[in-house]
């Protein structure tokens, strides 16, 4: 099969998947959801709080709620106190800034970023397309599919494109809808957080590879939802256990080594398997999340011990969810309807 | 000097057996068959004779458990050959939210259909089947009858050398049936090979030259129409052959018995 007969069948399955999502309404409940974050970043408004450092400088600067002498002492000693005000629904909320506005909305993208898309947003994505792979295989409709000469593995990574692109094109309008609309109303445009989209389309690709996998044997939506759950939780336990295990002796002076045995098996499961908490860190250290909140003791030693990779953490995940996607593909290939 | 001719589908001992299936449930068994090009054959039996499992085999939605199966003079694993079938399933489930039009051209480019042959083809294929008053609107409205011809135009899109119908006429009106006979003789006309399967005679009896019967997964007559009609219980069991089937353990042949019952039922005299 030539390479523009390859290209047009993925765009043909593409195209598919973005009706299939328009069908059953995903298309609408996602972009929905996304309109609704966009519209509450158009809702922010930064008065004041002008930015009291330098972008690489730690900040240096006493919260205006601080009472008491600090906050006489403060001025004298250099310290600036921020003055502004967060404004949320247009003004109906409120807050006084206790950073300067460049944080503030670091803020704000932080809890859009790891909180709204990276955990909500990535379950919804995969519940709400856990039924497109079954729907695609299921008997009455396949068959006619499998009758063109269109080679099944391409018709089985067409459509896996087709999801991938839809959950791309999804966090697209979320990520640059929010990040213009909170640049539009407050000055700043920190094109870090654009960083969300890539990693979260490859958190998404990792567990929607074994909904894949399910479906290509079972084709039941149940059984591709449930399945790619517990392995987003396998993944997450193994991630963060071995974070734990490398930073316990470090935590903890008292408490036993772990034996070589237990360091062994944990570390071959963190490098086989997908590293979804490393990804979401690497998410929130591109917004420089380190500003606002308090990163977990675990990530914090396993960075200074060097055991953390981010590169090698992106990579082996994208290794395993191509791994995960050939094997679907390989059986596929290879059933009976 | 004779120059062998082309068969368009050929099964050499091929034999079936589910995944699921009880050991030695054979879906079917020690099949030998040939269609050479430009026949109209007709594939009958009862239920659970084995007929749709044929169809599978040969357009590679299964893969055989014994034997060997070719399309076009190639083993069925070369899938390029299937931009020359033609394929209408006996209950397509279509998008309900595509139109008759979207979906042609859908179905098309996945056959490999020229966007520009695809433009010419899709308003005359939907004329054909008598859908050219409905291209825009969503499959979901239309009735079974419909989506049956809609099913036809999509295996006429990429122009095929084989048409497999698989109980074409299911769900169709008396117009629909008809519309299925003329598709078939036009095919005909142009040189195609169809292969029609059916459980009802009637059709197979107007439009195919040459029947084959399977009965508990074998063929159990191969011939012409003609001779079956006189008597079909006079139809001996074909010997099963010596292949590659033959070094797993099957079940015994269907008896005579078991055969006249069935084409007694194909046919309307019950065996006695």
């Amino acid at each position: 099969m030539s390479v523009t007969g390859a290209l047009r069948t993925v765009l043909w399955l593409t195209r598919d998947t973005f009706r299939q999502s328009l069908e059953s309404r995903v298309f609408w409940m996602m972009l929905g959801l996304s309109s609704l974050a966009i519209l509450l970043c158009l809702s922010i408004r930064v008065e004041g709080g002008a930015a009291l450092h330098r972008p690489d400088e730690r900040p240096d600067f006493l919260p205006r709620t601080v009472r008491g002498k600090d906050r006489e002492y403060a001025p004298r000693d250099g310290v600036e106190i921020p003055n502004g005000t967060l404004s949320v629904a247009f003004g109906a909320f409120r807050v006084p800034l206790d950073r300067d506005a460049l944080d503030a909305v670091r803020f704000i993208q932080l809890v859009l970023a790891a909180g709204a898309a990276d955990t909500a947003g990535l379950l919804l994505a995969l519940v709400w397309t856990a039924g497109f792979l079954p729907a695609f295989l299921a008997p009455g409709a396949v068959t006619v599919l499998l009758a063109k000469p269109v080679p099944r593995p391409l018709l089985f990574f067409g459509k896996c494109v087709g999801v991938l692109t839809f959950v791309a094109f999804q966090a697209l309008v979320f990520f640059v809808g929010t990040w213009a609309a909170l640049g539009a109303r407050t000055g700043v445009w920190d094109s870090a957080y654009l960083w969300g989209v890539p990693l979260l389309v490859l958190q998404f690709a990792v567990f929607f590879s074994v909904s894949a996998l399910i479906a290509a044997d079972r084709r039941r939506t149940v059984a591709c939802l449930f399945g790619s759950l517990l392995f987003w939780l396998l993944c997450w336990g193994m991630n963060y256990g071995r974070h734990a295990v490398v930073a316990m002796p470090e935590l903890n002076r008292d408490l036993p080594r772990p034996s070589p045995w237990l360091r062994g098996a944990v570390e071959a499961g963190y490098w086989i398997l997908p590293k979804p908490a490393d990804l979401s860190l690497i998410l929130s250290r591109s917004i420089d999340s380190r500003r606002v909140f308090a990163t977990a003791d675990e990530f914090e030693v396993v960075q200074r011990l060097g055991q953390f990779h981010p590169a090698l953490s992106v990579a082996t995940s994208l290794l395993a969810a191509c791994l995960l996607l050939g094997i679907a593909a390989h059986h596929f290939k290879r059933a009976d309807y | 000097m004779l120059l062998p001719t082309l068969a368009v589908a050929e099964f050499r001992g091929a034999g079936k057996v589910y995944r699921n299936a009880k050991p030695g449930a054979w879906a079917l068994r020690d099949v030998n068959l040939k269609i050479e090009a430009g026949e109209v054959v007709g594939l009958l039996g009862p239920n659970r004779a084995g007929k749709t499992t044929l169809v599978k085999m040969l357009l590679t939605l299964c893969r055989p458990s014994a034997g060997e199966v070719f399309r076009f003079d190639r083993p069925v694993e070369v899938r390029r050959t299937l931009a020359r079938v033609g394929y209408v399933h006996e209950a397509p489930a279509f998008p309900r939210d595509l139109t008759a039009e979207g979906l042609l051209r859908y179905y098309g480019a996945l056959s490999l259909v020229s966007t520009t042959d695809l433009r010419r083809r899709v308003p005359a294929l939907l004329e054909r089947v008598g859908l050219a008053d409905r291209p825009r609107e969503p499959i979901g409205r239309f009735s079974k009858g419909m989506i049956q011809r809609l099913g036809l135009a999509q295996a006429l899109l990429n122009e095929p050398d084989l048409l497999v119908l698989d109980e074409p006429t299911e769900g169709l009106d008396l117009s629909g049936r008809q519309l299925v006979r003329e598709i078939v003789s036009e095919q005909r006309q142009r040189g195609a090979t169809v292969l029609l399967v059916s459980h009802a005679h009637a059709e197979v009896d107007q439009l195919c030259d040459r029947v084959v019967v399977l009965v508990e997964g074998r063929v159990v007559y191969d011939g012409s129409l003609e001779n079956l009609k006189q008597d079909p219980a006079a139809v001996e069991p074909l010997a099963p052959s010596h292949s590659a089937s033959n070094l797993i353990p099957m079940p015994a042949f269907p008896s005579v018995s078991k055969l006249e019952q069935a084409l007694g039922q194909l046919y309307g005299r019950p065996a006695e």
